[in-house]
């Protein structure tokens, strides 16, 4: 199942990612980003950890640029993309799912993916959609996610699961080095986590980043080389699945202690 | 499904061939066929409704943001028009154009304040625009001629009555055509499924890199320039422009009507809503004269199109007729029946997911 | 230059004129809040109320304000129906833009029904005490703009003290503020909402009443209302019941200020100005809380 691996990565200091120092978001007085500092490891899959309303989707939001933060600085590898725009930031290669799994309903399946193509020049917007070349590649990664036969369907039309799928391959489909996945084994059937978590593993094999946040405990340690624990707007720990595994304030922020 | 009917595609493509060249014909010999010059502008007063509806439709079927203040670049197109052919005595075609790129040049500004958050302050400034020139258009008097009017000079001065309705006819069908080709190149091309992104899900849309807010505002500006060349050819075929009627709210609703009757997404639905509102518009004016009640008539209409076909009259039909023909659903494509369950139970969730994104603040 | 009693007479008709534009924005942002619907038709209902009062006071004589018995608890029902029956009924995807096309066509379906009835011809309200006025310090002031001014500060006190001070008001506020919360706390929030347009509804009905008492009224006169008060609720921040006041006031004052110097058409631009000036600099509004960003 697992796809070949790459030469096994010496000991080093990890790269940063997606990193963030000071950030901080409060709607009126509930504060949700208390100035949270964290960096994620780039060519890993980081996992963003926590009880609920602990911050993780304002977190989410604030670093693909939804919503601007009232504080502090977020940086992709080096690279300053505080108060961005949300497309500037998917441009640098950030790609991200949403937490309840949006995709374009009344489009067809292929064009959900067609969509996701970002032409430079002038004579590349106004050329038609849906080249050659453009849809083969849409039509790869369809056959990846195993949904090509619905190519010709409209996404509204699709169950649950597909749209997990699709959406998941329209976010490819925009060629991302860094992937955001807000809950992706949300009402997802155990066959299709263990498909997503496979899926993870393959394209992180061929070089992607992920950052997912997930509540589904034995996916996170599971899949993640780096995990990322958030209790009230910032982090409270992290390190790999095993350490906290066994990490007191982790269990602490979880049972309410 | 609305690609299940399953029609070999060359068939499909010649039929609609077919179709297209007969409607080009019907329209092109209208003039020649209409028994009196009345009939001429009773067409031209169509084909006039039928450009503004598609000019609206660009903003309006694209993106998914209903402008109700189109009416103002109409508006703005015909005075622009009417002042530069009076006051500045240009040629007055030369006058047209320039009119149009000026109103498009306004419309960056006004495109900026209403585009840049979503939906409510964009319907707003739409209104609000209107009103606005309303209150200019009519206090500077000076400029304007306020509401004593605005006399146009004939493009075409030696012309007879019947020979100038004619030519008119034919510049508005030659309008409508530039009008219907520009969105059709839109419509297949990456810039268009990106507006067509937007109205899907903008902030779906945005998160996979397409820079929402430029696509909206040029195709905002393109729709603007398109409204205002079709205010400014009425300007020089009508000849007499009242700011009440050229600023009114309720040209802007007719456009949105026609538009959302035909069917926004379909190239043809604005042209379509607008043969029958516009006839039967002209038809009660003949009839009936001018009373209260076309706005009862039209708020009707607008109301049972918005609650029960909001998708238009060319879906509507097209589910009716794929009704008649679907005799064996599945041999159109092998379909489970845990498929359909999931289907059915996904048509419920789509409008739960829907309720959470509009009501979700951040 | 105006001399000074002028600007004073100016401010105190900025100030009752002020305390109506709040009360029929606070109706506005009222729909905004708990719906998330611009609500053209509230200015045709706000003019339907005066031709009530209008139509009741020439064919029996009573006083219009006695209309308002029959026009509150009907506008009120005909507002939690709108809910109800029509709203909830569109696709919650496209309820922004599909509400604002249903409520613009109710408006025009009311101002057609009025033009019909009543034709065209403009109307106006003669009451013992329309041509009275007093002195107050300097500055002439007709009683009937204080009445309106009265009705409206009562109404918007007690829409006030309803929000703040009922469990209803609380129910109202918490669906405003976040609708999956509140129903996690419990509350109804569809029949809250109903309600809340309801509330909305009858400000437009006390509105009315009192605009019919100082104000030649016609079937479009609606289109005059509507621009201003859309303009007071995205400069005061969309759904925000007290930045719809504070702007409503801060407004008609600057444009009963400006009528010294330009004329009445002109002084009405500033509602514009500040609409785009608003949306251009601050798109969420002065008073607005995160509700408003993304609209």
């Amino acid at each position: 199942m697992s796809a070949p691996q790459e030469a096994p990565e010496p000991e080093r200091e990890p790269e940063p990612s997606l990193a963030t120092a000071g950030l901080t978001k409060s709607f009126g007085g509930v504060t949700a980003l208390d100035s949270a500092t964290v960096a994620f490891h780039h060519g890993k899959v980081n996992a963003l950890i926590g009880p609920n309303g602990s911050g993780k989707t304002t977190f989410f939001n604030c670093v693909t640029g939804m919503i601007r933060p009232d504080a502090g600085r977020v940086t992709y590898r080096g690279r300053d993309l505080t108060g961005s725009p949300p497309h500037r930031i998917a441009r640098a290669g950030v790609g991200r799912s949403f937490q309840l799994c949006r995709v374009f309903p009344r489009m067809t399946v292929l064009e959900n993916l067609l969509a996701a193509v970002r032409p430079g020049s002038l004579a590349g917007q106004l050329a038609r959609a849906g080249g050659r070349a453009e849809t083969e590649r849409a039509r790869g990664w369809l056959t990846r996610m195993g949904i090509e036969h619905l190519e010709r369907a409209e996404a509204r039309q699709l169950s649950w699961g597909q749209q997990k799928l699709l959406e998941l391959a329209g976010v490819l489909m925009s060629e991302p080095e860094l992937i955001l996945l807000d809950e992706p084994a949300g009402g997802v059937n155990p066959a299709l986590i263990d498909r997503i978590c496979d899926l993870v593993r393959e394209l992180n094999a061929e070089g992607r980043t992920f950052l997912i946040v997930e509540h589904n405990m034995d996916m996170v340690m599971s899949l993640s080389d780096h995990v990322v624990v958030f209790d009230r707007g910032r982090p409270i720990a992290q390190g790999p699945p095993s350490v906290i595994q066994s990490d007191e304030r982790v269990l602490g922020a979880y049972l309410g202690v | 499904m609305r690609r299940g009917s399953e029609l070999p595609s060359r068939t499909h493509g010649l039929l609609h061939l077919g179709a297209l060249l007969a409607a080009v014909a019907v329209a092109l010999s209208f003039p020649s066929m209409a028994p009196s010059p009345y009939e001429i502008t009773v067409g031209i007063a169509i084909l006039n409704y039928a450009v503004l509806s598609t000019s609206w439709n660009f903003v309006g079927g694209f993106t998914g943001y209903i402008s109700l203040g189109h009416g103002a670049f109409a508006g703005l197109g015909a005075y622009g028009t009417g002042l530069l052919t009076a006051k500045a005595e240009l040629p007055p075609f030369v006058a047209l154009f320039v009119a149009a790129a000026l109103v498009a040049v306004l419309a960056v500004p006004v495109g900026y304040a209403a585009l840049r958050v979503r939906g409510a302050s964009f319907v707003i400034v739409s209104i609000a625009l209107v009103l606005i020139m309303l209150l200019v258009f009519q206090s500077w008097a000076s400029l304007t001629g306020g509401s004593r009017g605005l006399v146009v000079p004939r493009p075409f001065p030696g012309m007879l009555r019947a020979e100038h309705h004619r030519t008119f006819y034919f510049l508005f069908l030659a309008l409508l055509a530039t009008a219907l080709l520009s969105w059709w190149v839109i419509d297949r091309s990456r810039f268009g499924m990106g507006l067509k992104a937007i109205r899907e899900d903008e902030d779906k849309a945005q998160s996979l890199g397409t820079p929402t807010y430029t696509y909206k505002l040029v195709v905002f500006v393109v729709s603007a320039a398109f409204t205002a060349l079709a205010g400014g050819l009425y300007a020089l075929w009508f000849g007499d422009l009242d700011p009440v009627f050229q600023f009114s709210i309720l040209s802007g609703a007719y456009m949105v009507l026609m538009a959302l009757l035909g069917g926004v997404r379909h190239l043809y639905g604005p042209l379509l809503g607008a043969v029958a509102v516009g006839y039967a518009l002209e038809y009660a004016k003949v009839e009936y004269g001018d009373t209260p009640l076309h706005l009862v008539v039209a708020g009707l209409l607008l109301f049972v199109v918005v609650m029960f076909m909001p998708d238009g009259v060319i879906p509507a039909a097209g589910a009716l007729l794929a009704r008649f023909r679907r005799t064996g659903e599945t041999s159109i494509r092998e379909v489970t029946a845990a498929e359909l369950r999931g289907r059915r139970e996904q048509d419920d969730g789509t409008e739960v997911r829907g309720s959470e994104r509009t009501t979700r603040g951040a | 230059m105006p001399s000074l009693s002028l600007v004073f007479q100016s401010v105190v008709l900025g100030v009752l004129l002020g305390g109506l534009y709040a009360l029929l924005a606070a109706g506005l942002t009222l729909y905004f809040g708990v719906m998330r619907v611009v609500m053209i038709a509230h200015s045709a209902f706000l003019i339907l109320a005066a031709y009530l009062a209008w139509y009741a006071h020439r064919e029996t004589g009573i006083d219009p304000l006695l209309t308002l018995v029959v026009t509150v608890p009907l506008f009120f029902a005909a507002g939690v129906a709108i809910q109800r029956l029509l709203l909830t009924r569109l696709r919650p995807a496209t309820l922004t833009m599909m509400s604002v096309l249903l409520t613009f066509s109710v408006a025009l379906v009311i101002e057609g029904l009025l033009g019909y009835a009543f034709s065209g011809t403009q109307r106006r309200i003669r009451l013992g005490y329309s041509s009275a006025s007093i002195e107050f310090f300097g500055a002439r002031v007709a009683v009937v703009k204080l009445i309106a001014f009265g009705m409206a500060a009562l109404a918007l006190l007690g829409l006030y003290v309803l929000m703040k001070h009922s469990r209803f008001g609380q129910a109202l506020r918490a669906t405003i503020q976040h609708r999956e919360a509140a129903q996690l706390l419990g509350i109804d929030t569809d029949r809250i909402a109903g309600y809340g347009f309801g509330l909305g509804l009858a400000t437009a009905a006390v509105g009315g009443t009192a605009l019919s008492l100082d104000t030649t009224i016609y079937p479009s006169l609606h289109w005059h209302w509507i621009g201003p008060l859309m303009a007071i609720i995205v400069v005061g921040g969309l759904g925000s019941v007290p930045g719809a006041a504070i702007a409503a006031m801060t407004l008609g004052m600057l444009q009963s200020l400006l009528q010294l110097e330009l004329s009445t058409t002109w002084a009405q631009t500033v509602f514009y100005v500040a609409l785009f000036a608003t949306l251009a600099v601050r798109p969420q509004g002065f008073f607005g809380g995160r509700l408003a960003q993304r609209f």
